[in-house]
């Protein structure tokens, strides 16, 4: 546990002390801004616009929090060679794995909650509720998709040697993850075997990120908030993050350090 | 006692490029005792293997045929790696980091005790001639220094054995006179140094047994004084077992 909580905290330590992640936040202030000034509309339309897009940017931010955090210890691990100083140390690695999962999440966390506390001025200085519970759930799955994505990142980390190539790989499952539902959609009437077998594989491989897409029925359905529904994401996440890490620790106590 | 164990060891790197078969024999079936106490030099030119031999010893790499037995055990098991140290080739560390950040993460993974870690922490600065350094960060180092903060690491645990790749190159000569000292001193306190280098001149004057590793084969191992005896120096032993169509 000891090693575990020294890795996060050196994480967590490396990702704010690499000066790209305080860009971020400035960022996402300048996103959230901007969408106050675009309001011009009456009162009601303009908070639900920037709750709209503030929760859109905070979304897109955490990402790319994870990804500019991958990439900072990508090319510590191979550039500096740092990490064979560490394996030789008596550390597991699969204890090395956890700990740098917790730093990346840990990270993570910070500036949602930094992005969230800053649309939560700007929508109570516009006379909306900050402490609507939807605002609040909705960004709870924003991270929660970001940590999910975070166990993602790491095995490619781990089974890529090039940053790029991991950061390409990264930012394509990304993309599918908010797709494969609509494929699974699109395909569900076809009598093509063949292809739905292809689009199940897909689906189920890849995490599905449109569950935790709360923006966009913030205002309708309320079924979403239904504890029952928030139960089965938080099951879901937790059962994938651990799938995934144990793939990641598993293939990482085999790897070699050229 | 064999402290290190080094059992018909082969490593073969696997093809550079995949459409090619360039395999890369790094170490070639090589055999090796190690006593406790001892200070063993590797000696080899550039790309002989001592590299890749170093690493298979702490489990960085793992053999494609043969084993290693150190302290009596296996480097996979954590009890036996919180007993070494090893300091890697040409170690950089993150620039964004304190030095005495980086050890500090160090020591808490190697479990040191918590009432102790500070002091000890200091005491291997100090040793290493970083004391001003300590609260500067590694931007502001010279590859020398980051050099000397490699082997403060590699010494934190006081370890049973200690592994130095080429802990010489980049160092100023005062630098070439610490580590000659730190590794006397900690031999005179009974442990193990397994280092390779090329500075001939700094082998000579601190090693027991010395080896020549020659394109991944083990084809001498003397007592270093046998050697100076005959040859007079390391340097003519050395140039006459690897030059091309040397003698044996
Ligand atoms: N990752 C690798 N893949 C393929 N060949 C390698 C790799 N690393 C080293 N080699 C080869 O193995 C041999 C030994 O390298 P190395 O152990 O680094 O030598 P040294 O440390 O003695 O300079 C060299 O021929 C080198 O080209
Ligand atoms: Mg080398």
């Amino acid at each position: 546990m000891r090693n575990i909580l020294a890795v996060t905290d050196y994480i967590f330590k490396q990702s704010f002390r690499n000066r790209i992640l305080n860009v971020l936040i400035l960022f996402a202030v300048f996103t959230i801004g901007f969408s106050l000034v675009i309001s011009e509309l009456a009162q009601e339309a303009e908070i639900k616009i920037v709750m709209d897009f503030g929760l859109f940017a905070i979304g897109l931010f955490a990402f790319l929090t994870l990804v500019l955090s991958v990439t900072v210890q990508m090319f510590e691990e191979t550039e500096l060679k740092t990490l064979m100083l560490i394996m030789v140390k008596p550390i597991k690695r699969h204890e090395y794995i956890i700990g740098k999962y917790m730093g990346i999440i840990a990270t993570v966390f910070m500036n949602v909650l930094i992005m969230l506390c800053i649309l939560m001025v700007i929508i109570s200085l516009r006379g909306g509720d900050p402490w609507d519970i939807k605002l609040l759930a909705a960004a709870g799955y924003s991270f929660a998709s970001v940590a999910l994505l975070s166990s993602v990142a790491l095995l490619l980390s781990v089974v890529t040697t090039s940053v790029p190539g991991c950061i390409i790989f990264l930012v394509f499952i990304y993309a599918l993850g908010h797709l494969t539902i609509h494929l699974k959609n699109l395909t569900a009437d076809s009598n093509n075997a063949v292809l739905k077998f292809c689009v199940d594989v897909v689906y189920y491989l890849v995490p599905n990120l449109e569950l935790f897409n709360l923006k966009d029925k913030i205002f309708s359905t309320e079924a979403l908030f239904a504890p029952g529904y928030l139960g089965f994401v938080a099951g879901y996440t937790l059962l994938y993050v651990a799938v995934i890490l144990t793939v990641t620790s598993v293939i990482f106590k085999n790897k070699e350090f050229y | 006692m064999d402290i290190i164990e080094i059992k018909s060891v082969t490593k073969v790197y696997k093809p550079l490029d995949f459409w090619k078969n360039d395999r890369v024999v790094g170490i070639d079936n090589l055999s090796l005792k190690i006593k406790k106490g001892e200070v063993f030099g590797l000696l080899g030119l550039n790309g002989a293997g001592k590299t890749t031999l170093m690493k298979i010893l702490l489990g960085l790499l793992k053999p494609t045929s043969g084993s290693v037995n150190i302290l009596g055990s296996n480097i996979e098991d954590e009890k036996i790696r919180a007993k070494i140290g090893y300091l890697s080739e040409l170690p950089y560390f993150p620039k964004y980091l304190k030095a005495k950040e980086i050890l500090a993460y160090f020591a808490e993974i190697l479990g040191l005790p918590e009432n102790t870690k500070k002091e000890r922490i200091n005491s291997v600065l100090k040793t290493v001639r970083l004391t001003e350094k300590a609260e500067t960060r590694i931007k502001g180092f010279s590859k020398g220094m980051q050099g000397r903060l490699g082997l403060a690491q590699a010494i934190l645990n006081d370890p049973e054995i200690l592994f130095l790749d080429e802990p010489m190159s980049g160092l100023d000569p005062l630098g070439y006179k610490e580590t000659r000292d730190i590794i006397l001193d900690l031999n005179r306190r009974g442990r193990t140094i397994f280092f390779n280098s090329h500075i001939l001149s700094e082998v000579e004057k601190i090693c027991n047994r010395v080896g020549i590793l020659h394109k991944g084969k083990l084809i001498d191992v003397q007592p270093a004084a046998k050697v100076i005896k005959k040859y007079k120096n390391l340097e003519n032993y050395f140039v006459r077992m690897v030059a091309p169509g040397g003698v044996k």
